[in-house]
């Protein structure tokens, strides 16, 4: 008896603090360990790969996530692959960038100069209203994104259509 | 025996074979349906985790992006599916994405308090992987077949088992039942056997014991036999030695000589009588058949009939109408009457009557017969006694009343004759005797006396042929009387030779001698010499009574001198006759 009870009483406990700590999780959070998942989603170009080096995750511009990147990409891997993460203040570099949040004033200008290349780019609506290939959205509170396959399929990338299933807008 | 025994044994080996058969069948059957069932749940465990792993797989984006709507419609579509009992999506930390529970009672648990499932179904659990990255997991539970519809599979092939068994363990009984049948069966046939054995033992012994008793009553009615004939004889012998003594004295007057002569013989006539019923009794009596009317026979007895009874019994007499005459031995007839008269007399104490009637009748069997019916008033014979009334020498009188001898002549005269006798009596309402004789065709002699025969005869010369010494003695004294010559002869080959040698007139002889007899010796003459007339004398003879007498003259022993005078003068006259 005593054994049983000793398991409920532990059992109630770890409910009520998986449940305070998922209450604690931000926006800001959520989009920090999508955005290495979206890799798994995506096909990118066959050259745009080169050998068994870490899928690059750049942050060009401002970065809203501070250490909350590098916590995200902490034992995530695709294909065998580990991540890193590269901050840019501009598009210059950014060329062997897997996927790209960008962000901050210079928003417009760096989707431009990456435009017709293999980065999956994301943007957030919370800072602006240029959008990415993937642009992050608050849909009843959670945090969603819709995606613009025209632009993927331009900029030579390939999206699961699992990922397009769970995408609040598809464009193109 | 050996054949029986051997399938005996067969069938003692044969019926665990049976009863192993039929547990193999039923082993191999239910092995079947335990191998069918393992299978079925291999291959529902192997369709649940395709099904699990396709489920993961189309869930793994919506668990990577946290988004439960897009989780719960992969889960939903499961929902179609009646056997789905349990789906549920879980992130890699174990939390619920989205779930769906038939019963609805584990939903939003997380994967650690996920109750064990159910022994009625089957839990997959299915990794979700998105770039071999483990995203999470998939549970997917659902139900097995329900057992009544496995059941129900398996019910016909079991019921199919259990029958084929059922019938082999049945035969198997009626078998064993069959052999214990048989078992039985040969038990009893050697129990009736040994009884049967038994029985033929006890009969065995049964029919010695008879025949020990029949023994024992053969040699007492022996006894009785010649207790009775050597009383009766000595009686008559004492009679006959005494009036021979005196005869032997030489101052004898002739009164008194001659009055001696008459009792020796009329002791000697009774002692007669005694052997001629004797012999009548053993029907070895040799009959001088005439044909007779039984009125005239009847009538002319009565007066000897009444002097026999005495005065104070009345003899009356009803005759048939119209008799057939019948052909019999009229001195036996005779002795007849008078013994059943005689025993009448016996049986009526004081006054009384006889009644009797002479009657044509017709037998059962068509025959034409004449019944002497005898009726009197005496004390009747009981049950028991009346069975016996025929026997030799059973008397119911005292002794030196009766002979027991009378009515055993009566019988066998009746017998020898081709008639029958029976008796009807009560006791104390008198007795009747029935004597009845067939009718003959031959018509009946008239005379009531036969002619009173000539006692003087022409000499002859006389061939005598005797075995014995004394009786041959004694016959030629006799035939020497009656003026003849006599030759003696000792046996019949001494006659034959005699007979060759010298002519003769008439041959006398005996029948019963040692080698030839005198039936023989009559043959061999009337062969050779068809003109000696050939006069037989006997007091006994079994060949006579068997065969009778060809026609020759016999007379019987003791013979009187007028009989033999009668007839050699008979034989004598025939013989010139003819020639």
């Amino acid at each position: 008896m005593r054994r049983r009870a000793l398991i409920f009483v532990s059992a109630i406990g770890a409910a009520m603090l998986s449940s305070s700590a998922q209450a604690e999780v931000t926006d800001l959070e959520v989009k920090a360990a999508f955005l290495p998942r979206f890799a798994r989603y995506v096909t990118w170009p066959a050259a745009a790969w080169r050998g068994d080096q870490p899928v690059s995750l750049c942050v060009i511009g401002d970065d809203p996530f501070g250490n909350l990147l590098n916590q995200s990409i902490a034992g995530q891997q695709v294909d065998g692959r580990n991540f890193v993460v590269k901050r840019l203040s501009s598009a210059a570099g950014a060329s062997d960038c897997a996927i790209a949040f960008v962000d901050g004033s210079r928003t417009d200008e760096i989707l431009q100069s990456l435009a017709h290349q293999p980065v999956l780019t994301v943007t957030d609506s919370r800072f602006g209203s240029e959008r990415g290939i993937i642009h992050f959205v608050i849909v009843g509170g959670r945090v969603r994104f819709s995606i613009n396959n025209r632009q993927a399929r331009e900029d030579g990338l390939t999206i699961s259509s699992r990922l397009l299933a769970l995408a609040v807008g598809v464009s193109g | 025996m050996l054949p029986l025994r051997q399938s005996q044994l067969q069938w003692r080996s044969a019926s665990p074979a049976i009863f192993l058969i039929a547990i193999v069948l039923v082993l191999g059957g239910f092995g079947i349906i335990f191998q069918n069932e393992a299978n079925y749940r291999a291959l529902r465990n192997q369709q649940a985790s395709v099904e699990a792993q396709v489920l993961a797989a189309s869930v793994a984006a919506a668990v990577d992006f946290d988004d439960p709507v897009a989780a719960r419609e992969a889960v939903d579509s499961f929902k179609v599916n009646p056997q789905a009992r349990f789906v549920g999506v879980f992130d890699r930390a174990g939390n619920a994405i989205a779930a769906y529970d038939r019963t609805e009672r584990r939903l939003g648990l997380p994967l650690s308090r996920l109750p064990p499932a159910s022994t009625s179904s089957v839990r997959i659990s299915a990794p979700i992987l998105s770039r071999g990255q483990r995203v999470g997991t998939v549970v997917y539970e659902v139900d097995r077949e329900p057992v009544s519809r496995r059941l129900s599979r398996y019910v016909v092939l079991a019921a199919l088992v259990v029958l084929a068994a059922l019938v082999i363990v049945t035969l198997g009984l009626a078998q064993a039942a069959l052999r214990r049948a048989n078992r039985d069966l040969h038990d009893r046939a050697e129990a009736l056997a040994q009884s049967n054995e038994l029985l033929a033992e006890q009969i065995e012994e049964r029919a010695k014991a008879e025949d020990q008793l029949r023994q024992s009553q053969k040699m007492q009615a022996l006894g009785q036999l010649t207790g009775g004939i050597a009383h009766d004889f000595n009686n008559l012998l004492t009679v006959i030695q005494g009036s021979a003594d005196i005869l032997c004295r030489d101052d004898l007057s002739d009164a008194k000589r001659k009055r001696f002569a008459q009792a020796i013989v009329q002791a000697s006539t009774n002692a007669a009588v005694l052997t001629s019923q004797l012999l009548a009794f053993a029907r070895r009596q040799p009959l001088r058949p005439e044909t007779l009317n039984l009125n005239l026979l009847v009538l002319e007895m009565t007066e000897l009939i009444s002097r026999t009874v005495g005065e104070r019994i009345k003899v009356q007499t009803d005759l048939a109408p119209n008799p057939c005459p019948v052909t019999v031995d009229r001195g036996q007839l005779q002795s007849a009457i008078l013994n059943i008269a005689s025993n009448a007399r016996d049986a009526i104490d004081g006054d009384g009557q006889i009644t009797i009637h002479v009657r044509e009748q017709t037998s059962e069997s068509g025959e034409k017969m004449m019944a002497i019916r005898f009726t009197d008033t005496g004390s009747g014979i009981d049950p028991e006694t009346i069975e016996r009334v025929f026997e030799p020498f059973f008397t119911t009188k005292g002794p030196g009343r009766g002979t027991g001898l009378g009515l055993s002549q009566v019988y066998g005269f009746a017998s020898q004759s081709g008639g029958e006798v029976t008796v009807e009596s009560e006791t104390g309402k008198g007795t009747t005797f029935i004597l009845r004789l067939p009718c003959s065709g031959d018509a009946a002699e008239e005379s009531l006396e036969s002619e009173q025969p000539e006692l003087e005869s022409d000499p002859a010369s006389v061939l005598l042929v005797e075995d014995n010494a004394e009786v041959g003695a004694f016959a030629e004294t006799l035939l020497s009387e009656l003026g003849h010559s006599v030759t003696l002869a000792r046996s019949g080959e001494e006659a034959l030779e005699l007979a060759r040698s010298r002519h003769f007139d008439v041959v006398f002889s005996d029948v019963v001698m040692p080698g030839m007899g005198g039936l023989k010796l009559a043959e061999v003459l009337a062969a050779e010499q068809p003109a000696l007339p050939v006069v037989l004398a006997t007091g006994y003879s079994q060949e006579l009574a068997q065969s009778g007498t060809s026609g020759r003259a016999v007379i019987l022993k003791p013979y009187r001198l007028a009989t033999v005078a009668e007839a050699l003068a008979a034989a004598l006259q025939e013989h010139r006759a003819r020639g």
